[in-house]
């Protein structure tokens, strides 16, 4: 079964600034898919040209098989899009809000009536039915912003930083909103500068900077692939002083004993614990599990100069560090 | 019981239609009406104008046995400068402004994914305007007729002046709704927004100018037909070239796969034709055929300046249209098409008026032959824009505004640079020399008259030449658009 939404070499150019540079991807239905990476790397424009707002340089863009390049018009039923400013309307209610736009949708009567209902029953707006949109939490605004998009039952959801500036609560809300359409089988495309926002959200990430796309493919490939790739690991480990010898000695020793160590770096002795790095020498490329390799020597030496080690961990790789790795510390 | 049971039921069937109509009608003038109603500048303005209005009716009531038979003039004025007001000032722009912020709050494009298309949403803003503008006029209308009891100005007047004055609100709406299309960027947009009042200011002082006009003078020539024709007239082009203007925003916010020319085009045509009409019209009331020449220059001259932007279309069309039209489907997108529409049009008035200005047979000679010729001159300096356009090998896709920059070019060129060298080489022959200059050739024309005779045959042979080197190198790039 081919994906939802195929994006193929899609570039664009600002006069001669290079906005979005030969990105490709692809979206399966039922998934979630996090778009991330800093202010300026392309992200909006990406989105805006999925969205049919936007024509690409070069590159083609296939919504259900059919180019939305060539066809916007019959693209557009298909999706539903949330640009970064929620877009509402002051002097309008919540309902009048859907409802309008249930009307430009070209719903009638009852069947309007029952869409702007289920689509409120859905977002938890209910309650808020006759409150204006200008009187919203940022959160409520930003719900009733998603409720729009959902009017027309679009297969495809394309959401530029929709947790930007949500509260924790909102956050979540958010998240479990989305998990509930990927499982009716919508494709949710969504935005973020912020990592975490994104992490726990997605089923699949796309990491991208300066119009290039550094990396693809579910969380997990993701961090696995980017943790090989990096360049350094953080270990903590903690001593136990109970052996005789005074905990600042034990301490002292040990950091004598790593410094010798090929590739250790950056050891710092805070009371029981010790924290360092391994790093590989600048331009060295990382083969695949190094980490893992170097930390299992280290262990090795330590235990057998007898230091009383209680706990010897490599911090986990998250989203995060993944970022950083693939971006080379190019973010703020 | 039973009482209830009907009074309950009456407001849900009229409710029921009321939801049947608001289905069918353009989902942005709901909205507007929605949020209209509840904004606070509809209600100030609503009030201050029925204060004024009872203001002015006490005070002419009060003074009306003093300055008799002026006090119905003189009232009608002042309440049509009220009127004015909301009319030609305020809802122009609330209507900019409500057009504005869908740009700049992003709702444009929402909007636009909707699939509702750009016109349907212009239609909206326009819709509601005038929806609003008849609210005010309705409640200003007593008042009128108010004035019609104090004598001194009769009832065709008071009709025609609040027809008009919808007209010119449409108009006017139009203008501001077009400018607000514009308005891309924050620099622009600033800009367009003095550039929206300057306009709206004027357009104010023009409108009340109009009706002290109309008041003044409308009770002693209502009865004539140039007055209707007047009126008739000048409803007539505030009506379609807002129109016009309105169809042209729709065109150019349509994308590249809609069918967007056709009601640019058919409000072109329509303009063109009712205009010849009424030139018609004024003909045959006045009987003097001068007015066909005078009906000649202009619509040649209007032929150039709106038919260009008509004819300087960008090549081909989307596929899909080509299936469903064909080539010649002039109300289609595409150069080729505008051209041949514009050229057709321009043709068709040649012939009738030549003929009908023969038939008479009591037009002078001179001014029969600037009849003749102006078209030719239409002809001419639409065809080689595009004919030069094409030349200029880079940018490969011949742009409209390519062709639109070198016929300003051309213009300058052709009118400016023949008499200048006339100024230079003293012994020139000026009737030569500016044959080809569409403003002192036809003055020359109309100065030699008899002699002027081999110069409009060799301006329209060359201008028939160049229409049709236009027309194939048009058609060869519409041919190559779709292989
Ligand atoms: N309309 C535009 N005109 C010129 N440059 C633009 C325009 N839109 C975006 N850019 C530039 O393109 C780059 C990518 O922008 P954008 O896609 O908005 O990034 P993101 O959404 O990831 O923050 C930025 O350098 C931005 O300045
Ligand atoms: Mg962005």
């Amino acid at each position: 079964m081919s994906a939802l939404l195929e994006v193929k070499g899609l570039t664009r150019y600002y006069g001669a600034l290079k906005a979005v540079d030969d990105i490709t991807f692809s979206l399966p239905a039922g998934t979630i898919l996090g778009f991330i990476g800093p202010n300026g790397a392309g992200k909006s424009t990406t989105m805006r040209i999925i969205a049919t707002l936007d024509v690409p340089t070069s590159g083609e863009v296939l919504l259900d098989g059919k180019s939305l390049v060539a066809r916007p018009d019959q693209a557009r039923p298909l999706l539903g899009y949330m640009p970064d400013r929620y877009g509402t309307y002051d002097d309008m209610t919540v309902f009048e809000f859907l409802d309008f736009f249930a009307r430009a949708y070209r719903l009638r009567g009852n069947e309007r009536k029952a869409r702007v209902d289920s689509v409120m029953d859905f977002t938890g707006l209910m309650p808020l039915k006759d409150k204006l949109t200008s009187e919203l939490s940022k959160g409520m605004k930003q719900r009733v912003a998603l409720g729009r998009t959902l009017l027309h039952d679009p297969k495809l959801l394309i959401l530029d930083e929709p947790a930007d500036g949500l509260d924790p609560r909102a956050r979540i809300e958010l998240r479990e909103l989305l998990r509930a359409l990927a499982s009716q089988g919508k494709a949710v495309l969504i935005s973020s500068h912020i990592l975490t926002e994104l992490s726990e959200i997605c089923d699949t990430c796309a990491i991208i900077e300066q119009g290039h796309l550094l990396a693809t493919g579910t969380v997990q490939e993701v961090l696995s692939r980017t943790s090989n790739a990096a360049a350094f690991s953080e270990v903590e480990l903690t001593l136990w002083a109970g052996a005789g010898m005074p905990l600042e000695e034990i301490a002292r020793k040990t950091e004598r004993l790593l410094l010798e160590q090929p590739l250790v770096t950056n050891v710092s002795v805070l009371n029981n614990a010790l924290r360092f790095r391994l790093e590989l020498a600048v331009g060295a490329t990382p083969a695949s599990g190094w980490v893992e390799e170097a930390s299992v020597r280290v262990l090795k030496v330590l235990v057998n100069a007898e230091i009383p080690v209680t706990s010897f961990r490599t911090r986990e790789h998250d989203l995060e560090d993944a970022f950083m790795s693939v971006t080379k510390g190019r973010v703020q | 019981m039973s009482a209830q049971a009907v009074t309950a039921r009456e407001p849900d069937a009229f409710d029921r239609f009321g939801e049947q109509l608001a289905d069918r009608i353009n989902p942005i003038v709901v909205k507007e009406v929605r949020q209209g109603l509840r904004t606070r500048v509809f209600w100030i303005f609503f009030s201050l104008m029925l204060v004024a209005c009872l203001f002015i009716s006490l005070f002419a009531f009060a003074a009306s046995d003093g300055i008799a038979d002026k006090a119905g003039q003189a009232t009608f004025i002042a309440y049509f400068v009220c009127l004015g007001f909301v009319q030609f000032f305020v809802i122009p722009y609330a209507a900019y402004r409500s057009m504005a912020r869908e740009a700049e709050d992003e709702t444009w494009v929402l909007l636009t994914l909707t699939g509702i298309g750009p016109r349907r949403i212009l239609a909206g803003k326009l819709g509601s305007s005038v929806l609003q503008g008849i609210l005010y006029a309705s409640a200003a209308t007593p008042f009128l007729l108010f004035s019609y009891f104090l004598n001194g100005i009769d009832l065709p007047t008071i009709i025609v002046g609040v027809v008009i004055s919808m007209g010119y609100q449409i108009f006017l709406v139009s203008v501001s709704v077009s400018l607000a299309t514009l308005a891309e960027s924050r620099l622009v947009r600033s800009l367009l927004h003095f550039v929206l009042l300057g306009v709206l200011l004027q357009g104010l002082g023009f409108g009340i100018t109009g009706a002290v006009l109309i008041g003044e003078f409308a009770q002693k020539v209502t009865s004539t037909a140039a007055f209707w024709l007047t009126s008739l007239a000048v409803l007539f082009g505030m009506i379609t070239t807002g129109l016009l203007l309105f169809e042209s925003a729709a065109a150019r916010l349509s994308l590249a796969t809609e069918d967007y020319a056709r009601g640019a085009r058919f409000v072109y045509a329509i303009q063109f034709i009712g205009a010849g009409l009424l030139f018609l019209w004024g003909w045959s009331i006045s009987g003097e055929a001068e007015v066909l020449t005078a009906g000649s220059v202009t619509l040649s001259v209007y032929a150039t300046l709106v038919g260009l932007f008509v004819a300087s279309d960008r090549d081909g069309m989307a596929k899909v249209h080509w299936v469903s039209g064909g080539r010649y489907a002039l109300l289609k997108p595409g150069g080729l098409r505008g051209f041949v529409l514009v050229i057709s049009l321009l043709m068709l008035m040649a012939v009738a008026f030549t003929g009908l200005a023969l038939g008479e047979g009591t037009l002078p000679m001179g001014a029969m032959l600037v009849l003749v010729a102006a078209p030719a001159f239409a002809l001419l300096m639409l065809s080689l824009p595009v004919v030069v356009a094409r030349w200029i090998p880079h940018p490969p896709w011949q742009t409209p505004a390519m062709i639109r920059l070198v016929f300003l070019g051309l213009i300058v060129l052709m009118t400016g640079v023949p008499p200048l060298i006339g100024e230079i080489v003293s012994d020139a022959d000026d009737l030569f020399l500016n044959a080809l200059n569409p403003v002192v050739g036809l003055i020359n024309i109309e100065r030699q008259s008899h002699d002027a005779m081999p110069l409009v045959l060799l301006v329209w042979g060359i201008a028939v030449g160049l229409g049709f080197s236009a027309f194939f190198s048009l058609r060869s790039r519409d041919t190559e658009w779709l292989a």
